[in-house]
């Protein structure tokens, strides 16, 4: 195993990794682009649906209308933010569920004084 | 380039579903050296995927994690997952694999000793350093469909592919990753590795069974099912998910809108008994696990109404009779019918039109729910890297298949579970207590003979 010594090592390695992160970003170009433009819409959407939610619990199809997306993306990303605990499911409406913020994840901002 | 690595056993498992686990543990645990090859991030096969099991409705979850971790702490079982097997064939190279048998390796001498030539492939994790916190998973920005929760909602870019996996270790799709270096930071222990390569290695050993198993033919095949474009039209395995407490909505809800489904559909032999897919064989565990499936569901929507379409209901295990009758008695609805295709119907339902078996003729009906009960096909073809046979139906050829299944036409090679054709857990456990008895056997009687 390879000990860093000195500033000097630790500069140096930093410095060849910086060159084959950027020699890998080169090879990767067209992935990264794509992934890029992926990343972006999908914090747009995940943005609108909880700006929808900040208001009120909803039902898919209520947010779906509200933020102008098909009912299964809504239900796709849906199920995404419940895995990773940023909604929680909320109280029946007819054949639907609602889904409500979780407060724990995404704590209310402090009223400006 | 020829690999250097060489890492010597008495067995070889290729494939880590329920029938490699099995067959490992009952070799382990006689004292063999025992290697498991396992394609995917995680070892558990199908059955780790599956909410519960007929006919005892156990939450397959809590028996299948146990075995997984006995294997992966047993001191005489080695995993190897997220690998591909390349080459499996009797060694006859003349080098000296290690191996007690004097003289199976030299040339000229009838070849008994196997050879794997197997590649790690890279996770972009350090699988040393990685302590499995998901710290990588919680910051990665890009998500993806989550395969696991068949493509029902999404995961992120690196990610350990489900909670019980095992190894707990997250892998990269570097296809859909901006290497923007959000993990890489996140991480606590340095582990996340940009640069690591497929690493190839060959394994030894003196036998080999084969425990590959299944596959479900692919629902965007069948044309007159849609070619998985309508929505609400899943398979057996979707359904699986939707059942299971860690299901992608952690109920069963319809995956075009999020509806409580009120009416649910089940079509049978989906493929399968079908010479136009090339599935002309039974895949004799539809009818269980549609019957499973229908009983869960009533119970979690006990207001749906559930129907299978069948052309005939095979029970053949003990006490699936008994289960077959339980569940008409909980008022599902059998009709004997074949379906004829599905189309789009309104408001997000599926139409199905079917021909009744008694011959009175063609009717349609519409459902917000219908599983296909997919033909099953061997997930694994040796092709060009192993010589071992295949039947007509594409499966692993058991030579004696009445007096020893598991009997391959290649020495030293063994098959259990699917691998050799479909069939459910219990057969498949039994099958694999076999395999391990035969590779046994054959390990003691060439012991002897040397
Ligand atoms: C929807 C559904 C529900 C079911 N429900 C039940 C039930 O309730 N009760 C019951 O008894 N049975 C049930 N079954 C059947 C059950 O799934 C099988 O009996 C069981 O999974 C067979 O185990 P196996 O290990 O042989 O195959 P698999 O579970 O398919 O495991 C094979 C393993 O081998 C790996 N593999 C494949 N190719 C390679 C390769 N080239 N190299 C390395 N590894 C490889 C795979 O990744 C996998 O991990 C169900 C099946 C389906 C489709």
């Amino acid at each position: 195993m390879k000990t860093i010594n000195t500033d000097k090592d630790r500069d140096r390695d930093k410095e060849a990794k910086k060159a084959a992160m950027k020699e890998l970003r080169g090879v990767r170009k067209n992935l990264i682009a794509a992934a890029s433009a992926t990343m972006k819409l999908q914090r747009k959407e995940l943005a609108a649906i909880k700006a929808f939610l900040k208001a009120e619990a909803a039902t898919i199809p209520q947010i779906a209308a509200a933020i102008d997306m098909p009912t299964d993306k809504t239900l796709w990303y849906m199920a995404t933010l419940k895995k990773y605990g940023q909604i929680i499911e909320a109280q029946k409406e007819g054949a639907f569920f609602k889904y409500a913020l979780n407060e724990a994840d995404n704590p209310p901002k402090k009223a400006e004084a | 380039m020829v690999p250097t690595n060489t890492k010597n056993f008495d067995t070889l498992v290729v494939g880590g579903g329920i029938a490699g686990l099995q067959t490992a543990l009952d070799l382990g645990d006689q004292g063999y050296s025992v290697a498991v090859v396992e394609k995917d991030a995680s070892i558990g096969g199908k059955m780790i995927r599956l909410s519960k099991v007929f006919p005892t409705l156990d939450c397959a979850s809590c028996i299948t994690t146990p075995k997984m971790s006995a294997v992966a702490h047993h001191e005489n079982i080695t995993l190897f997952t997220y690998c591909t097997l390349n080459s499996l064939d009797h060694d006859n190279s003349g080098e000296d694999s290690g191996n007690k048998f004097p003289g199976i390796n030299a040339p000229g001498v009838k070849a008994t000793g196997l050879k794997a030539l197997i590649t790690q492939n890279p996770r972009y994790v350090d699988p040393i350093k990685c302590i499995g916190c998901r710290q990588c998973e919680y910051v990665c920005p890009v998500h993806v469909p989550d395969m696991e929760q068949g493509g029902l909602s999404a995961t992120k870019v690196i990610c350990i592919p489900f909670s019980n996996a095992i190894p707990q270790l997250p892998m990269m799709d570097i296809e859909n990753c901006m290497l923007c270096g959000q993990c890489e930071k996140a991480c606590p222990t340095n582990a996340i590795d940009y640069f690591q390569k497929p690493e190839r290695f060959i394994i030894t050993a003196k036998t080999a069974v084969i425990t590959t198993g299944f596959d479900l033919l692919p629902v965007r095949d069948n044309v007159q099912y849609g070619n998985a474009k309508i929505p609400n039209v899943i398979d057996s395995l979707q359904m699986e998910r939707l059942l299971a407490p860690h299901g992608p909505y952690n109920r069963v809800l319809r995956p075009s809108d999020g509806m409580e489904p009120d009416s649910i559909a089940y079509v049978q032999c989906a493929g399968s008994r079908d010479k136009s897919t090339g599935v002309s064989y039974c895949s004799r565990v539809c009818c269980m696990y549609a019957i499973k499936q229908a009983m869960l569901l009533s119970g979690s929507l006990p207001l749906a109404d559930i129907i299978i379409y069948y052309m005939d209901i095979r029970a053949f295990g003990k006490g699936y009779e008994q289960f077959y009758q339980n569940a008409k008695a909980m008022g599902i609805e059998f009709i004997k019918a074949k379906v004829a295709r599905i189309d789009e119907g309104e408001n997000g339902q599926a139409q199905v039109r079917y021909e009744l078996q008694d011959g009175s003729g063609i009717a349609t009906a519409d459902h917000d729910l219908v599983i296909l009960s997919m033909g099953m096909i061997p997930a694994w073809n040796p092709g060009a890297i192993c010589p071992v046979s295949k039947d007509s139906d594409k499966f692993i050829t058991s030579i004696k298949p009445k007096i020893s299944p598991v009997l391959t036409d290649m020495e030293g090679v063994f098959v259990a579970g699917a691998a050799a054709g479909p069939k459910d857990i219990v057969d498949t456990i039994t099958e694999s207590g076999c395999a391990a008895m035969e590779a046994a056997k054959f390990m003691s009687k060439r012991l002897v003979e040397n």
